[in-house]
């Protein structure tokens, strides 16, 4: 659990794995975390590079009686009429401000100055000049934050252009990070490699919010590379999470029919283990706790009986298989209803069933708009998922068009998930790197993708504020130290420091103000305090005693220490307000 | 750092010398000593050389195979592939014995300094992961708890000596057993991840860029989102990191512990008992215990891992003269179904041992090992002892708090610690 070099720069780059005096392999998150319920440990860092897989897999794999295969994630459609004519009056707007306030040419922080807490909310700054805030807030929840072009490309849409162009992804290309993911040559059996192929995706992609919907999928239907059939077979958690992308926003019946199916899962959860005369109860238990109906909707026997009734699974290599054969065939009494029941009929049974609806509500609201929604704030989504046959795609778009997405407690309303902070400060900054610093950063501040604590996901996901402690804070000051000083580069890589000369130039940023003003219009909205803004600008201008760390020239010719305009910038993204999603 | 800190100290007042960092929380901690000590509050009483750690078995144990009725039949009948051969226990008595995994307790039992809590468990037992956890450490049963109860025992603590480690978590996340309000508890991964790192351009090795990002935290307004949070752990950790850093360059310990997290975390948690941190209450965590399948060579990994690590603590803390200042106290959130399923492993249970362990503990066999012949309609223990008598017992009987209280009632106590 040490990290033994005294520079953090040289810190081992991938989660530590050391075996233990029992020869098991422990990682560096396998105590602090609650521990994997069932994530028996198994040769993690020992894995070798195998025969190179494919860098980019192709979707799911599931055996022959692959439930109903899903189309490609269907298209969310409605209310799209509407967006449209909505949109081209805000679209207007949106220009009109780029003028005023558009990017790299001037800030908008200092102007603004906005105590958000005095305002009444987006709707007062809708159709004024808090874009800035609108499309920062939608690309954190429904992506990972803004880089300067996103900010540009989102804001001229409108917000609810924004939210089109995120929701039908498929119109966008993602050639060039896929070309780019692919000329890394990752090992996408091995788990580090694993979380670097997707912690990049999420950092140089043009659909953000795919990636983003496959964290919340792998946050609630997970898995852990841990218990997936040994060090072989650590790509079926690629596998898993290329189903789950795929099926984004697909019916939640084809995706808890392709979950139970998966393999990763059937691993997992032990369904694969479970014999018709023998049932295990594992995943029959979570099935209802944790991924439909939640405590209190069902009794032990509803586990026993659903266990009876999803039995019949193997898996083989990347593939499973259905074989009835191995299906119990008694009669079932399973949640009010009974009969000779399957898996497709425990899906049927828990897609229809009435608490479902609010249970899913309720993990995406909480997700992607603030903690504790009421009733009110659920029922929009709810009535969206009966109305459109269980689709993700229309209730997340009920959800990203809600008055209480857009709403003041919305805002900043989150802690910034490890995965959030670590993409988000990357791909603000337009980071180019390996990622080989990326899965140390977010394992040490407590979130390690395709390794989750245990069959709950992450607890941060559901009340944000566990992801912040003493710990986890300066490991967040640390790793922006990481980019700006060292570009995000490890100790074992040639490390660039962030250009910020570069940035200088080619934005016309000819006082401190303005280097300010820049930053905070992409990394904090625009909305800076005005007393919050002086601090930084003064700590940009105070002349240092000793010098010698190199100058960045403003393009007004006047020279400031290098130390003191790194430090800005790292004052700003280790600022409480950066913290906060 | 430790010494000047309390020196700075006067009468309530803070003095703080040139360059160094305001920190808030210590004012308030003092304005908090002074009034808690006004109200004669019970908390302020507690012993201050006392420190309890606290293991958590995350996944749910099997407690039967932990501390094994050998001597019933029933126990081979329901377990054909998963009893563990007489021939292998580690017999404590006639009746019970160890995992043969757990052979590094062995010596802790024979010096008398480990003790077990037969058939723990509470009224109606969730056999749900979450919720079963929930109630383990926050002490509703409903499972709707929000603050842990070593929490509201450690955030009622006055902080009179500036110590920022009364407790301490290690890991990546705060345990919800030590989630409060009002005070976070330091968490820590490793001892070299808990400091901020400066910009090398920085001559003064950063100093005023952490002066001027401590004033952007204690000028947050404080109706902003997260205002408290954010400001006490960036001050906790400001002062916390340091401190421990400085414990760090001097401490050697006495034994090789075994390698892996877990040995790890208890090495960081000697260390801050070793070098005098103030730490009463440490917390550490062994996950992977939910053996739905394959259970045996899991289970044995586990045991070993568990009695290894815990050995070491021991003899590490003993060489340097601190074992009597130690408890150690393990628990999960359910042990697992007495008859093993068709997949080589066990279900979701209920009652299970727990272990406590230390020089002041009073060796032996506390409550009584549920029946095997008399089982709830799930096939499950039917607990003895309420979990609750073993919190009130290292309250009352160790740290000296109030388990009344901290516990919101009171839940009687066992007899491995004497009255105080």
């Amino acid at each position: 659990m040490s990290i033994n070099d005294d520079d953090l720069y040289n810190q081992p780059t991938e989660p530590r794995r050391k075996l233990d005096a029992t020869g098991r392999s422990v990682g560096a998150s396998g105590m602090g975390n609650t521990g994997g319920m069932g994530a028996v440990p198994v040769g993690a860092g020992s894995a070798r590079p195998g025969p190179r897989p494919q860098a980019t897999p192709t979707g799911p794999v599931s055996g022959q009686v692959i439930p109903p295969t899903p189309a490609p994630a269907s298209r969310p459609q409605q209310g799209q009429k509407q967006g449209r004519q909505a949109m081209s009056r805000r679209r207007l707007l949106g220009a009109s401000l780029l003028g005023i306030a558009g990017l790299g040419t001037i800030g908008v922080a200092g102007g603004l100055a906005l105590n958000w807490a005095e305002k009444d909310g987006f709707a007062s700054l809708f159709h004024t000049a808090a874009s800035n805030a609108q499309t920062g807030h939608l690309l954190r929840r429904a992506g990972f934050g803004a880089s300067p072009a996103d900010m540009q490309t989102y804001k001229s849409l409108g917000f609810e252009g924004a939210v089109d162009r995120l929701l039908n992804y498929q119109q966008v290309s993602d050639d060039a990070l896929e070309s780019r993911l692919k000329a890394l040559n990752l090992n996408l059996n091995r788990p580090v490699d694993q979380q670097r192929w997707w912690l990049l995706r999420m950092a140089w992609t043009q659909r953000p919010l795919l990636e983003k919907m496959t964290l919340f999928w792998h946050g609630v239907l997970t898995s852990s590379f841990r218990k997936v059939g040994g060090k072989n077979f650590f790509m079926r958690m690629i596998n898993q999470n290329q189903f789950l992308r795929a099926h984004a926003f697909d019916t939640f019946d084809n995706i808890l029919l392709g979950i139970t199916a998966d393999p990763a899962m059937l691993f997992y959860l032990d369904l694969t283990k479970s014999r018709k005369n023998h049932p295990n109860e594992n995943y029959a238990r979570e099935l209802m706790e944790l991924f439909t109906l939640g405590l209190g909707h069902y009794t032990q026997q509803d586990v026993s009986e659903g266990a009876a009734a999803l039995t019949g699974w193997h898996v083989d290599g990347l593939t499973s298989r259905y074989i009835p054969a191995d299906h119990n065939n008694l009669v079932k009494h399973y949640l009010g209803q009974t009969g000779n029941f399957d898996y497709r009929d425990v899906v049927r049974i828990l897609t229809n069933h009435p608490a479902t609806p609010w249970f899913l509500a309720r993990k995406l609201f909480t997700f992607f708009v603030y903690e504790n929604p009421s009733t009110d704030d659920l029922k929009p989504l709810v009535d969206s998922y009966v109305e459109s046959g269980h689709n993700i795609g229309a209730v997340m778009r009920t959800l990203l068009l809600s008055p209480q997405f857009s709403s003041q407690k919305a805002y900043r309303a989150r802690i910034k998930s490890p995965t959030e902070f670590v993409v988000g400060a990357y791909r603000a900054l337009e980071l180019q790197g390996s990622g080989l610093a990326l899965p140390t950063m977010t394992t040490l501040m407590g979130q390690a993708l395709f390794d989750p604590p245990n069959v709950a996901g992450w607890p941060g996901d559901k009340v944000s504020a566990l992801w912040l402690n003493s710990g986890t804070w300066m490991t967040r000051l640390n790793y922006i130290d990481l980019l700006l000083v060292r570009g995000g580069a490890t100790g074992r890589e040639q490390a660039q420091p962030l250009d910020l000369q570069s940035v200088v130039n080619a934005n016309r940023i000819d006082s401190p103000e303005k280097f300010v003003d820049y930053y905070a219009s992409f990394l904090l909205d625009g909305m800076l305090d005005s007393d919050r803004r002086s601090l930084l600008v003064d700590y940009f201008s105070t002349p240092d005693v000793s010098r010698g760390g190199g100058q960045i020239t403003l393009t007004s010719g006047k020279s400031y220490p290098l130390n003191r305009v790194r430090g800005t910038l790292y004052l700003m993204m280790a600022s409480p307000e950066y913290q906060l999603n | 750092m430790r010494l000047s800190r309390r020196a700075l100290i006067k009468d309530g007042l803070l003095v703080v010398s040139a360059g160094m960092v305001m920190p808030a929380i210590f004012s308030r901690g003092v304005a908090s000593a002074r009034a808690m000590s006004l109200e004669g509050s019970r908390f302020a009483q507690a012993a201050s050389e006392r420190t309890l750690i606290v293991v958590q078995m995350a996944g749910g144990n099997d407690g039967l195979n932990t501390v094994i009725p050998f001597t019933d039949p029933l126990y081979h009948q329901m377990r054909p592939t998963l009893a563990i051969p007489d021939a292998q226990v580690l017999m404590l008595d006639t009746r019970l014995g160890l995992h043969p995994s757990l052979k590094a307790l062995q010596p802790l039992w024979e010096q008398g300094h480990l003790a077990i809590v037969e058939g723990v468990g509470y009224p109606n037992q969730s056999l749900s992961h979450f919720q079963a956890m929930d109630i383990w450490q926050t002490l509703d049963l409903s499972g709707n708890g929000t603050e842990g109860w070593l929490g509201k025992l450690v955030s009622g603590w006055v902080d009179q000596d500036g110590h920022p480690f009364k407790a301490l978590d290690v890991g990546v996340q705060t345990a919800q057993a030590l989630q409060s309000i009002s005070t976070p508890v330091p968490t820590v991964a490793s001892v070299n991840a808990y400091r901020v790192y400066p910009d090398p351009a920085d001559r003064d090795a950063s100093n005023a860029r952490m002066q001027a990002l401590m004033k952007l935290y204690s000028s947050y307004p404080k109706t902003s989102p997260y205002a408290a949070l954010l400001d006490t752990t960036a001050l906790n950790a400001q002062d916390g990191s340091s401190q421990l850093l400085q414990a760090d360059a001097t401490y050697k310990p006495a034994v090789t512990y075994p390698t892996g997290a877990f040995a790890e975390g208890l090495k960081i948690l000697a260390e801050a008992i070793v070098q005098g941190l103030g730490l009463r209450v440490g917390y550490v965590t062994l996950g992977g215990f939910d053996t739905h399948a394959n259970q045996q060579a899991t289970h044995a990994a586990l045991m070993q891992t568990l009695a290894e690590g815990l050995s070491a603590f021991y003899n590490d803390l003993d060489a340097h003269g601190k074992a009597d200042n130690v408890v150690v106290m393990t628990w999960s959130e359910f042990g697992r179904r007495v008859e093993e399923n068709g997949s080589l492993g066990t279900d979701h249970g209920t009652a299970a041992p727990m272990f406590v362990l230390g020089k002041p503990i009073n060796k032996g066999i506390y409550g009584e090992p549920p029946s095997l012949s008399s089982l709830d309609s799930n096939g499950n223990l039917k607990y003895t002892v309420d979990f609750r008598s073993v919190y009130a017992t290292v309250l009352d009987r160790w740290l000296g708090a109030s388990s009344k209280d901290v516990l919101g009632g009171s839940y009687g106590s066992q007899n491995f610690l004497p009255q105080p």
